[in-house]
């Protein structure tokens, strides 16, 4: 790839930022691209040990607030045009309720997701409260000389011990990959909101 | 490693590599090479957040008839280094404890 076309391949990923970032990130590596060349390397060589555009991209959109890449893509470029305000105001009630449905859904993932976390530690949480009844019960079993129920408590006390340690490991891995999933869903959404640029 | 511990560490790095002279892009990569392994594209964000955080400052120079940028460390840039070692300190004690815990868990 020589630098023109990277340069053109890099723009284009990064149509979602604003055109001060973009025209920044260009020039940083436009200057590492003349660095590595006037260090011996020939243009090609000198692109491909920038390493992949994926990364580069990656690297940018993960310091850059989703907040901003959305605010660069609904701001027009230039001014409204009355008819375009008339227009916006009058399907305001379609578009509106369409974009409150889009964030709702999005919400909704999250919800059910975390909510799915939520009742497996509540599963937990209830076994924990097995163990100590459990435990609660052999007491209260010798208290009143019933050693055959003081066993048979002892053994569901363990039992639920012993599963709750089980599925709280268990849980916790669930909830950390959870973490993981959201943060590369996150980095999918800003990869949508900013690449494939067409209005431009 | 873990990813925001390695994050913060090149932070603190990149103002070592431009403590001594103002330096640029390449020459950091170039200079800190020999120690760890930094590319062009993790170097970006960093650079960024350190002006953002202003522990640095960004001068454009004409360099063979094209614009470099030159990377100046401020004083809060200096600063940053100075609590770094003290904060490094810390980190040696917690890491002294840590092997500790080890050599008696192997004896026992």
């Amino acid at each position: 790839m020589t630098k023109a076309e990277f340069t053109g391949a890099l723009r284009q990923r990064l149509g979602g930022l604003s055109a001060e970032d973009v025209d920044r990130s260009l020039e940083y590596y436009c200057e590492m691209i003349d660095d590595r060349i006037e260090d011996g390397l020939d243009e090609e060589e000198a692109v491909a040990a920038l390493g992949s555009i994926d990364d580069i991209v990656s690297e940018i959109l993960s310091d850059t607030p989703l907040r901003e890449l959305i605010k660069e893509r609904v701001t027009p470029r230039r001014g409204l045009r009355i008819w375009e305000i008339v227009l916006l105001v009058i399907g305001s009630p379609l578009w509106l309720a369409i974009l409150i449905s889009i964030a709702a859904a999005i919400l909704s993932v999250y919800v059910s997701i975390w909510a799915a976390v939520i009742s497996l530690y509540t599963v937990v949480l209830s076994l924990g409260a097995g163990a100590v009844s459990g435990f609660a019960g052999i007491i209260f079993s010798a208290v009143r000389g019933n050693s055959i129920a003081s066993v048979a408590f002892a053994g569901a006390g363990l039992l639920c011990a012993g599963l709750t340690i089980f599925a709280f490991i268990g849980c916790n891995q669930v909830a950390k990959g959870v973490v993981v999933l959201s943060r590369r869903l996150l980095l999918a959404v800003k990869r949508s909101v900013a690449g494939k640029d067409v209005g431009k | 490693m873990d990813i925001q511990l390695k994050r913060g560490l090149l932070e603190v790095c990149v103002l070592a590599a431009i403590r001594s002279e103002d330096s640029y892009g390449y020459q950091i990569i170039k200079d800190m090479k020999p120690y760890v392994e930094l590319s062009e594209s993790t170097l970006y964000p960093i650079l960024r957040r350190l002006e953002a955080a202003e522990l640095l400052t960004v001068r454009t120079a004409e360099h063979n008839g094209r614009l470099r940028k030159y990377y100046h460390i401020t004083q809060s840039g200096l600063d940053r280094l100075e609590n770094f070692k003290v904060e490094w300190e810390e980190i040696m004690s917690i890491y002294k404890f840590i092997v500790r815990e080890d050599e008696q868990g192997d004896k026992g």
